[in-house]
């Protein structure tokens, strides 16, 4: 009886988390990759469709614009949200006053909801009342179509989403900076080492870790990069900002084409299954 | 960034929502009705099922405006899904009915008793052909429009040199030039003529391309027999005068609608809209403000009526209905003379039927809102959509190619108007 019991609770203590993996995890990838090979709007039976919807993958020239944007977003997006937390977690771990202050004030974007921020900067970024091309004018420049120039747009929302990410970034950069050990500073400022010195020469080797966990969390956000075009421009100007998950979503949940929408998820988490793979080597490499 | 999908979410929160809703449907006999959920809509509704419920005792109707959601088309796709939809829905886009007739989850109602001695009674053929499905079958009664057509600041307009509101594509481009203006003097033009969404969004064409290429056109189809047939002179044309009011800053190609309504404070003169517009403006306006309403703009060599699109909302009875009759009888009260006055009276809104400005019973009405019988001349030349099961994407493919030749004008309108339409094509091919 002992032993029953014995060998049936490993089994009920990891049902809670197993039947969480089924449902939520291993039944909607299997259900998308058969979904892959049909055709579905929702309403409709399943039609069977083979290789077609991969077929259409290779042939649809905006699902490629979408991963080429997502791309530029990530590489406007990454190196400035590297830049500028760790510039300001520079500033903060000096002794400051109404340090605890300007720390929670980096931090705040972060908690306020996206779509609050987007609208917010959408404001901003208007072009005829907008705040940014008032002060633009006021000091005698032109004005900008932040959200309507095709070249502009990307970088628009780069911007936007590192300022509304930084400050978690911020607090890592903190975390990073307060372990690199005191006495290196100290044997440098001995030595008679310049701040860019100590900086280049200490610092950033001391928290490359920390630069790295950065770029693989700003990348994999990046990836999912959503509310942002999705608010602003819609995807637009000429599909200059639509991004991979906006296609996907679009494709989806507004023209229920299910079965494409699914060949587009697959094929895209591929790429960053990819990309981190890559990365993954990159650091390994590194240490 | 999100890393949850909102939609997904709130589509399964909706279903989740439906499926937990009682509709209240406790005799096996009783119908469920589903109205819109705008207050006008609710109070039509309310009064009408209440009226039914006092004077027949067979079955009885519990009414509902649709469930809150993002749109009421999500919520409707959910309930289809759910298999929870109501006996009848009042408010359906005419687009949708064919995706949903070819999922057979409507009834097709020329076949209940009496539908289309009644149908032929209340329309004319050209509606009637119009809401027929790819089938052969009706499965959807012509309700209410909403006709688009060009809304007017009467101020600015006596003030320019026409004196009149513009009728057809030289006389609009010359008012706009003529109205154009950098008012704060910075150098940018913040005076403009009209303004429509520049946003690519599939919709947004119902208040722009589509109602100026049906006005051309005489109210031509754009999708016919399985290939798109909009690649013609008309939406060509329709390109080429829309482009130039881009072009020439006439339109003001920046996202206006965020601020202030810039019709109620001059920032543009005129607007394509429909008869919403007149509460909204009559509850905003300022005591100097005079505004009507025209056709909209044709080309210059344009004869005989000027066509426009109606925004028809039409009634459906889903096939989870077991007792279509008893729908259809219900229906009948609902569309008829009285019904449709309820419908005006508390709604401003069109009903759709061939003797709007004829019926005696409606006069009152149209002679108490002078601006509403604009639209109900209007009425005689509308059109819906055409029946299709990808409708949607059509109008996203136009918008696309409008956007890249209308707004940046990066494409001509010929080779615009080829690209969708070959688009539209590759679409029917799939």
């Amino acid at each position: 009886m002992k032993n029953t019991k014995n060998k049936i609770l490993p089994y009920l203590l990891v049902s809670p988390y197993l039947l969480h993996f089924v449902l939520f995890i291993a039944f909607p990838v299997i259900f998308s990759i058969v979904l892959t090979f049909h055709k579905w709007n929702i309403i409709s039976p399943m039609e069977f469709v083979g290789v077609n919807n991969y077929v259409r993958l290779f042939n649809d020239k905006t699902f490629f614009i979408s991963i080429i944007n997502t791309l530029v977003f990530l590489v406007i997006h990454i190196p400035l949200q590297i830049i500028v937390a760790l510039f300001l977690a520079e500033i903060l771990n000096q002794k400051l006053k109404f340090q605890g202050f300007f720390r929670a004030a980096f931090f705040l974007p972060v908690i306020v909801s996206g779509v609050v921020v987007t609208i917010l900067w959408q404001q901003m970024y208007g072009f005829d009342t907008g705040l940014l091309n008032r002060m633009l004018v006021s000091i005698g420049l032109g004005k900008i179509g932040w959200l309507t120039d095709p070249d502009v747009a990307m970088v628009s929302i780069a911007v936007m989403a590192t300022w509304k990410n930084v400050g978690l970034y911020v607090v890592l950069f903190l975390v990073g900076l307060q372990t690199v050990p005191v006495h290196y500073y100290e044997a440098a400022d001995i030595e008679g080492a310049t701040r860019s010195q100590k900086f280049f020469k200490i610092t950033l080797p001391m928290i490359n870790p920390t630069i790295f966990m950065v770029v693989i969390l700003s990348t994999i956000g990046g990836f999912s990069l959503f509310i942002e075009p999705y608010i602003m421009t819609g995807g637009g100007p000429l599909n200059s900002t639509i991004s991979a998950v906006l296609y996907i979503y679009k494709q989806g949940f507004f023209y229920y084409h299910m079965g494409y929408a699914a060949t587009l998820g697959i094929f895209f988490a591929l790429i960053i299954f990819a990309v981190v793979i890559i990365q993954k080597k990159f650091v390994e490499v590194k240490n | 960034m999100v890393k949850i999908n909102l939609k997904i979410l709130s589509l399964l929160f909706v279903c989740l929502l439906i499926s937990c809703n009682n509709n209240g449907n406790n005799d096996k006999d009783d119908l469920v009705y589903w109205s819109s959920n705008n207050s006008y809509e609710i109070n039509y509704a309310r009064q009408l099922t209440e009226e039914w419920n006092k004077n027949n005792l067979e079955f009885k109707v519990s009414f509902q405006p649709v469930p809150e959601g993002q749109s009421s088309e999500e919520i409707i796709l959910a309930a289809v899904v759910g298999e929870t939809t109501p006996d009848i829905y009042s408010n359906m886009w005419q687009g949708d009915v064919e995706a949903y007739a070819q999922a057979n989850v409507l009834i097709p109602l020329d076949t209940l008793d009496g539908f289309m001695e009644f149908l032929y009674d209340r329309c004319n053929t050209s509606t009637i052909e119009e809401i027929r499905s790819l089938d052969g079958h009706i499965y959807q009664i012509p309700w209410k429009i909403n006709p688009i057509m060009l809304i007017y600041n009467e101020n600015i307009i006596r003030d320019l040199s026409l004196k009149r509101p513009p009728k057809d594509y030289s006389e609009f481009l010359e008012s706009s030039k003529e109205f154009k203006k950098d008012a704060d003097g910075d150098g940018y033009i913040d005076r403009w003529f009209g303004y429509a969404e520049v946003q690519v969004t599939w919709w947004q064409r119902f208040f722009d391309f589509y109602p100026l290429y049906l006005a051309s056109s005489g109210g031509a189809s754009l999708v016919k027999d399985g290939k798109a047939v909009f690649n013609n002179e008309h939406s060509i044309n329709v390109f080429k005068f829309l482009r130039t009011l881009y072009k020439n800053n006439y339109f003001s190609k920046e996202k206006l609608s965020a601020r202030q309504d810039v019709f109620l404070s001059r920032v543009i003169a005129t607007r394509f809209t429909g008869p919403w517009e007149i509460m909204h403006a009559d509850n905003f306006k300022t005591d100097d403000f005079e505004y009507n309403f025209v056709s909209m703009p044709v080309p210059d060599d344009h004869e005989g009526p000027v066509y426009t699109y109606g925004d028809p909302k039409n009634i459906v009875i889903f096939n989870t209905c077991k007792k279509p009759e008893n729908a259809w009888q219900y229906l009948k009260t609902m569309i008829s003379d009285e019904g449709d006055l309820q419908l005006l009276n508390i709604t401003n809104q069109l009903p759709r039927r061939k003797d709007l400005l004829e019926n005696n019973l409606f006069q009152k009405y149209f002679n108490n809102n002078i601006k509403m019988k604009v639209f109900a001349q209007q009425a005689k030349y509308v059109k819906g959509t055409d029946a299709s099961p990808v409708l949607k994407e059509v109008f996203d493919l136009i918008s696309q190619q409008y956007e890249a030749c209308v707004v940046y004008g990066i494409k001509t309108p010929e080779q615009a108007i080829q690209d969708a339409a070959d688009a539209v094509n590759l679409l029917f091919l799939d």
